[in-house]
């Protein structure tokens, strides 16, 4: 048995548009997964905003019904036994949202440790390991309104290792964190990681994917596009060089004759400040430059280095050039 | 020239921006429930509690009373809110850094609530007369009218001054609430206003709604519109002093703003 | 239900009632709801009800302190799921082992009780400034009703919360349901000033038998029978009303999982 088990699984909004004429609109949100994740394993799902990372992570912590398919956590089904599933896992939804403000920091996992029929006096002695574990130890007396937002995303880190589930789901959880913040919640993970809790992680972060995950599933529009460990879906590039020039305003056509050449395989625009910097993906390396930059003759150039590939690029190819 | 007409414009898209705002929220069966059977309620409320109670006022009293009342439902919470919704929405640092003339964006939030809060009254005298008996074959139609237009106008200018307070404040409901619960208590709603302690009554005298009801129980029972003229004028006075104070609040408000740089952190 | 969980339910209730009234005690909506109000509305009823003895003040008293545990119900308890929306703690509730109902139960158990804190206000205000000797009649008859009414408007509570959480449009009602049951519960009148037609409704708030039981109790010396009827029929209707709430809480969870309106604002 493994510890989560996905398969085909689907998942239709329905939304209502206009005012006068009511339409429902349908939305596939997840398209069909399949996937399994293994006891003590760290597991990423890896894709742009809106690729269905969310309703997934929603369905497997029983607060969504699958609309098909089936997905079972510890041999439990996640719609018909979804009391079972609760007691043994633990989730968090990226943000700051989903705390009592106006509660301290003690307070607010006091009263979650009680809804998880968390016994008091375990409570109490966990609570100071656990505000220890995510570095909240000084602040905890607080009221949580003057947290910062990655003290929030700790606290959230905290009130989810209440029960000490054997399964987390973490959705996110760097979302919206400066350098500093998101570097503190991934060594808070890694310390999770180390205790051999199996973790289902979402992130729209390359790095922190292949930082992190064991395997990781690249979903683009509710699918899975790639599943494998970060160092096998960088293989799957490795026969490909990372061109990068940089440009200050490349018109469309440009771009269109650009990836129309015979040894371009994708090409992505990144915005930078005042210039663009355009990542090629060729298996010709630095033989390409030349042709490229004639291609470019119009248009006003920077600096030209070439790279190896990393897991992004790697995620870009599968996703078709959208980041 | 120009300016008088940009001035004009603006006027009217605040207005038109809180009658968006407030029929946004509005849905058929929230307007029947707000301001249609929530004012039945309240003027049945204290009709039947006067009806078991000695005080000796009539049912008229309590009827015309918490009918006017009823203005104060657009004046107060309908003006605070528009104005509030600004500090909500954060676009009170956008409107403040704008070149437009305060007064105008001020008065033009209150306009479409003065509307509606007629409209209101109206409905709770149509209760009145078809449920509850109110008497109006004595009533001049138009002096009733004018009545409520200046009280309601009058209490959109407390309305005002309270939405300037609520740029500064957390507790807008807190506020809002008191103030419509302090008018029951101290305009004549639904105690005379000659029971009352005369520490309190000197507080009903610079109230708004205080002369609106007593005119608007004077016109009911026969009176013409020349007999309540100076208490109306007093009314539109104070209506006017409450507008200026919450006009002055709001520009200090501005230049607070602008001093300390925490408009959406208060 | 395992014997453990009783005992776990218990502590969750307990947590959810300390924690609610740690985070209500600075939130000026509740206590102007608790105070202010219904000591505007005494005012208000010792000036209409006129000067009728001391008998009456209590019945101003007590009927005001009414008005205020109906507003906390009505616009607290009504809230208690909601809220938990806007915050976004919803979703995170739900997904707990802990059913959601018993969370509700124990923030709704909060709000009454804490909006009891109206009629005590109203009583200490009544006789300190205005001079009155005020007293409770039968006082073990009055706080027996006292736990009953808390009780029966716990459950009254979560019927709302429920209700107002499946229906927006429902919710759209909730400030014109304030005033009605004032008048339909008979907390500062008897309602057999009000036409015949709507006694049936007044029999199926446990707010009107709440009113009769306490009314009974503190303005005069009823015998047991007499309390017995309001006292009967507040557990009936409580027991009603935990049914109803059960069986929208169960309706709730399962539209809020196949329409995904958990998070929602």
């Amino acid at each position: 048995m493994n510890t989560i088990e996905v398969r085909d699984l689907r998942r239709i909004y329905k939304t209502t548009v206009g005012v006068v004429r009511r339409k429902i609109k349908e939305v596939v949100a997840v398209d069909g997964i399949t996937f399994d994740v293994n006891r003590g394993e760290l597991f990423g799902l890896l894709g742009p905003n809106g690729a269905g990372k969310t309703t997934m992570i929603k369905m497997l912590t029983t607060l969504l019904i699958p609309t098909d398919g089936t997905a079972n956590i510890l041999g439990y089904d996640v719609v018909h036994q979804a009391n079972a599933i609760r007691s043994r896992i633990g989730f968090i939804f990226g943000g700051e949202r989903g705390l009592y403000w106006r509660l301290s920091g003690i307070d607010n996992l006091r009263y979650f440790a009680s809804l998880y029929h968390v016994d008091p006096e375990v409570t109490m002695k966990r609570i100071p390991q656990l505000l220890e574990l995510v570095g909240l130890s000084d602040r905890g007396d607080e009221k949580v309104e003057g947290y910062s937002r990655g003290m929030k995303q700790r606290l959230h880190i905290a009130r989810t290792l209440l029960h000490d589930p054997e399964i987390l789901f973490l959705d996110e959880p760097t979302m919206g964190l400066d350098p500093v913040g998101g570097r503190e919640i991934r060594q808070v993970i890694r310390d999770l990681q180390s205790e051999k809790k199996t973790i289902l992680l979402t992130t729209h972060y390359m790095f922190e994917a292949d930082a992190l995950c064991e395997r990781v599933a690249v979903i683009d529009q509710g699918r899975i596009v790639a599943l494998d460990t970060p160092e096998a879906l960088k293989q799957g590039v490795s026969d490909l060089s990372v061109i990068e020039i940089e440009v200050f305003g490349v018109p469309e056509e440009v771009m269109n004759q650009i990836r129309n050449l015979p040894f371009v395989d994708t090409v992505s625009v990144e915005d930078l400040d005042q210039k663009q910097a355009l990542h090629v993906h060729s298996a010709k390396g630095s033989e390409a430059i030349p042709p490229l930059l004639s291609a470019l003759e119009s248009v006003r150039v920077g600096k030209v280095t070439v790279r190896e590939p990393t897991l992004e690029d790697a995620y870009v190819r599968l996703v078709g050039g959208k980041v | 020239m120009s300016k008088v007409i940009a001035n004009i414009r603006l006027f009217f898209q605040g207005a038109v921006l809180s009658y968006i705002a407030l029929f946004a929220w509005l849905r058929p069966s929230t307007y029947i429930a707000t301001k249609v059977v929530g004012p039945l309620a309240q003027i049945l409320f204290f009709t039947l509690m006067g009806k078991f109670g000695t005080s000796g006022e009539s049912a008229d009293f309590y009827i015309i009373g918490n009918a006017i009342q009823i203005t104060a439902l657009s004046g107060i919470y309908g003006v605070t809110f528009s104005l509030a919704g600004d500090r909500w929405n954060g676009t009170l640092p956008y409107l403040f850094g704008t070149p437009a003339n305060r007064m105008t964006m001020f008065l033009g939030r209150a306009v479409i609530h003065i509307i509606d809060g007629m409209f209101g009254v109206l409905i709770g005298f149509t209760w009145g007369v078809t449920l509850l008996g109110l008497d109006l074959s004595n009533t001049d139609p138009w002096a009733l009218i004018l009545v409520i237009a200046v009280t309601t106008f009058s209490t959109s200018g407390l309305g005002l001054m309270l939405g300037s307070l609520s740029l500064i404040t957390r507790n807008v409901m807190f506020i809002n609430n008191t103030a419509y619960f302090l008018l029951l208590v101290l305009s004549g709603s639904n105690i005379a206003i000659d029971r009352l302690p005369s520490a309190l009554q000197a507080i009903s005298n610079v109230l708004p709604l205080t002369r609106g009801i007593a005119s608007a129980r004077a016109i009911i029972d026969g009176a013409t519109f020349r007999d309540v003229r100076p208490a109306m004028l007093e009314e539109i006075g104070i209506g006017i002093i409450y507008i200026m104070f919450g006009y002055v609040l709001f520009r200090w408000i501005e230049v607070l703003a602008k001093r300390r740089g925490t408009l959406e952190a208060m | 239900m395992k014997p453990g969980m009783l005992k776990a339910y218990i502590h969750v209730i307990k947590l959810a009632f300390i924690f609610t009234l740690k985070q209500s005690m600075t939130d000026a909506f509740i206590l102007f709801g608790i105070f202010v109000q219904p000591l505007l509305i005494a005012i208000m009823a010792l000036f209409i009800l006129g000067d009728q003895g001391d008998e009456l003040v209590i019945f101003i008293v007590v009927g005001s302190g009414l008005t205020g545990l109906w507003d906390s119900v009505l616009f607290q308890s009504g809230n208690s799921i909601t809220r938990e929306r806007w915050t976004g703690t919803l979703e995170v509730l739900v997904a707990m082992p802990t059913p959601i109902a018993v969370i509700v139960f124990g923030k709704n158990l909060a709000f009454v009780t804490q909006a009891l804190g109206s009629m005590i206000v109203a009583y200490t205000f009544a006789s300190i400034i205005f001079g009155y000797p005020l007293s409770i009649e039968s006082p073990m008859l009055f706080i027996l009703s006292i736990v009953l009414t808390v009780l029966s408007f716990v459950c009254l509570g979560l019927v709302l919360a429920t209700l107002f959480v499946l229906n927006p449009d429902v919710q759209r009602w909730q400030n014109g349901l304030e005033f009605p049951v004032f008048i339909l519960a008979g907390f500062l009148f008897p309602i057999a000033i009000l036409p015949m037609w709507t006694t049936p409704l007044s029999y199926i708030l446990a707010p009107y038998w709440a009113a009769v039981a306490l009314h009974l109790s503190s303005s005069g010396k009823p015998n047991i029978l007499e309390m017995g009827l309001p006292w009967v029929m507040m557990v009936l209707l409580g027991v009603l009303y935990l049914f109803l709430a059960f069986w929208l809480f169960r309706k709730m969870l399962f539209k809020a999982r196949v329409d995904a309106t958990l998070s929602g604002q």
